[in-house]
């Protein structure tokens, strides 16, 4: 028979070891792409791979002079906070009434729908777009992306609603609030932490969405990770200005989540436990 | 200020009934108070009536106003309820300026209404903390003065007490009904606890199964209930049951064979003979120094309050208690005569249970 503490201690070292995994299997590839962005062009795909090295920023010069790369980053901007905006102004509203009136197949649908794979709405929305002569627009860039943005807030945000009681929503009806109010003077408030929370997420997740850009944009909306997609060619790949560019698209999501990282936690455990 | 009508009202939630046919005038003023068991519609009555409940058929009427389908918004009506749902991010301040803010109240108003409900319930101290700060019996004081600010038509209380400690529901008991009498506004009140009801009600609705069973001033209702569950709900230690054989000026206890002498008005009630269920109040009874005189009993039970004793003891097959001077203190075991007093006899349709009048 084990007694209790050295159980504990067990299970301590055991979640270690499977953090200790966890972070081997995330991070490597992440340490793989930073550290290449920093190494001579021909030592990228040297094998066995260098760790050590001289370290270069030719890549990153090289990645400036050969593409308008901060224009891309403006495109990237505008159409992730254009989506995560449009995702915030539908997603919120929606997830309130899915948890007020307690019919749920319409955040179902918008989750089938971001479940579905994202070339099925490639043909249509090539097509639709033509049409209206959206195409290579932000405009097209931001719709398109809400499709990602937007079953991530409602689907974040629905627990945090349903977490508010009942009552409260009831005490605003009797002092006098329409449901739109309610909305926005009660349950908004309340899930400030669950919204930020969405927010973030839906930034990342359009921020790094790829298919969409690479067919709907031309060059001048071009975003930065299908830009970033130039330097793979068909003869040849650049990998060290590939690697320059993917380390500098992951750093506006990390140093996002990074500054929020405790409202993250709180906000993602919302609606777990009622306060 | 206004009174509530209720008039052939039914409430279904799909193919269940609730509420069957229920028909109920409050008047202006009027301090009433639903009172039932769990489940027998009265919590659903009252949200009927502040809107937050859709009628299946009838009609409501608050004041003049046909109210079927006014959303809860637009009744002018307040509410408190059971959880007191105060606004979490919210100071207390902004709590109970919000309805009056929605109505576009200019602010000086708004500010001496407030302070003017704080005072009143002695919430000053707080107006500018959040609910999250303060106490169950401070945050169920906040939810009366958001309701108090208003200047509402109604007041309906949704079991407010409900989650207080025992000393403290008797001091806010206290406190509702005075305050009832200062506003002098229509108020209703819902709760499970028939102290509560006797205490406070102008007048009483005892709710069974969606049905009114009695609806009479709190005395009414205590003194001549119309039907034995009233008879039973109302009262604590509730009231005694016992099947019995109505014969000419008596009732005689079955199994048992001692008989209780009836009052010359029941016994008027009571022209024909047979089955019927006797109910008497535990303080009404009558302990009698003659074995002929009543029934005897062997005492199960003895629990002194003080201020009188509880006898437990079975009768006719039932379990009974009866309520004695606090100088008689029978031990276990011991044989007890007790009589019924005859003017405080209930008699029952041992069927139905409605009263035998």
């Amino acid at each position: 028979m084990t007694d209790a503490p050295t159980t504990d201690r067990w299970i301590r070292w055991l979640n270690t070891i499977q953090l200790v995994i966890a972070g081997i299997i995330i991070l490597t590839p992440t340490a793989w792409m930073v550290m290449s962005s920093f190494k001579p062009s021909f030592e990228v795909t040297a094998y066995p791979p260098t760790l050590i090295f001289s370290p270069t920023i030719q890549n990153y010069i090289e990645l400036t002079r050969t593409t308008p790369f901060f224009n891309y980053a403006i495109n990237s901007m505008i159409v992730t906070v254009g989506s995560t905006s449009l995702g915030l102004l539908f997603g919120i509203p929606a997830a309130f009434a899915v948890s007020w009136t307690r019919i749920s197949w319409p955040a179902i649908l918008t989750l089938a729908a971001r479940m579905a794979p994202g070339t099925l709405f490639l043909l249509p929305w090539y097509v639709m777009f033509r049409q209206v002569g959206l195409i290579g627009s932000y405009t097209a860039l931001i719709l398109s992306h809400a499709v990602i943005t937007l079953p991530i807030v409602i689907w974040v945000l629905l627990p945090s609603f349903d977490s508010i009681p009942r009552s409260v929503f009831e005490a605003a009806q009797v002092d006098g609030c329409s449901v739109t109010r309610i909305l926005w003077r009660i349950a908004i408030p309340l899930v400030g932490s669950g919204i930020a929370v969405s927010a973030i997420l839906a930034f990342v997740f359009s921020w790094n969405y790829f298919l969409f850009a690479l067919v709907l944009s031309n060059g001048d909306t071009k975003t930065l990770i299908a830009a970033a997609f130039n330097f793979v060619g068909e003869g040849s790949t650049q990998w060290g200005a590939l690697m320059a560019a993917a380390t500098l698209i992951a750093l506006p999501p990390l140093l996002l989540a990074m500054l929020v990282q405790r409202w993250l936690v709180a906000g993602l455990t919302l609606g777990a436990v009622k306060g | 200020m206004a009174s509530i009508s209720i008039r052939n009202l039914v409430k279904r939630y799909g193919n269940l009934t609730v509420i069957p046919d229920l028909n109920l005038e409050i008047a202006d003023h009027e301090f009433v108070v639903f009172v039932g068991p769990s489940g027998c519609g009265k919590s659903t009555l009252l949200r009927i009536i502040a809107g937050l409940e859709p009628i299946s058929a009838g009609e409501l009427f608050i004041g003049d106003r046909r109210v079927n389908g006014v959303p809860a918004s637009q009744r002018d009506i307040a509410m408190v309820f059971q959880d007191y749902a105060l606004y979490p991010h919210m100071r207390v301040y902004d709590n109970m300026s919000f309805a009056l803010e929605l109505r576009g109240t200019p602010k000086a108003e708004i500010d001496m209404r407030v302070k003017r409900a704080a005072a009143l319930l002695h919430i000053e101290p707080y107006l500018d903390r959040k609910p999250k700060e303060l106490s169950g019996g401070q945050r169920q004081r906040v939810a009366m003065g958001r309701a108090i600010v208003r200047n509402p038509k109604a007041f309906l209380f949704d079991e407010p007490l409900s989650n207080l400690d025992a000393k403290l529901r008797g001091q806010v008991r206290a406190e509702i009904k005075a305050l009832s009498q200062q506003l002098k506004t229509t108020m209703v009140f819902v709760t499970h606890d028939q102290i509560e009801a006797m205490t406070m009600a102008d007048r009483i609705v005892v709710l069974q199964n969606g049905t009114v069973q009695q609806y009479d001033t709190p005395e009414a209702v205590y003194e001549r209930p119309t039907n034995q569950f009233v008879a039973g709900f109302i009262g604590s230690p509730a009231m005694n049951f016992f099947p019995v054989e109505l014969q000419g000026e008596q009732a005689v206890f079955a199994q048992d064979g001692s008989a209780a002498p009836i009052d010359a008005e029941s016994s008027s009630r009571l022209r024909k003979s047979g089955k019927a269920v006797l109910g008497i109040r535990p303080e009404h009874f009558a302990v009698a120094g003659d074995a002929a005189a009543g029934a005897t009993v062997t005492v199960k039970l003895v629990e002194p309050l003080g201020s009188d004793t509880l006898i437990h003891f079975d009768l006719a097959g039932a379990a009974a208690i009866a309520r004695v001077e606090p100088s008689l203190r029978p031990k276990v075991g011991d044989r007890v005569t007790l009589r019924p007093q005859p003017a405080h006899i209930h008699l029952f349709e041992a069927e139905s249970g409605t009263v035998l009048r």
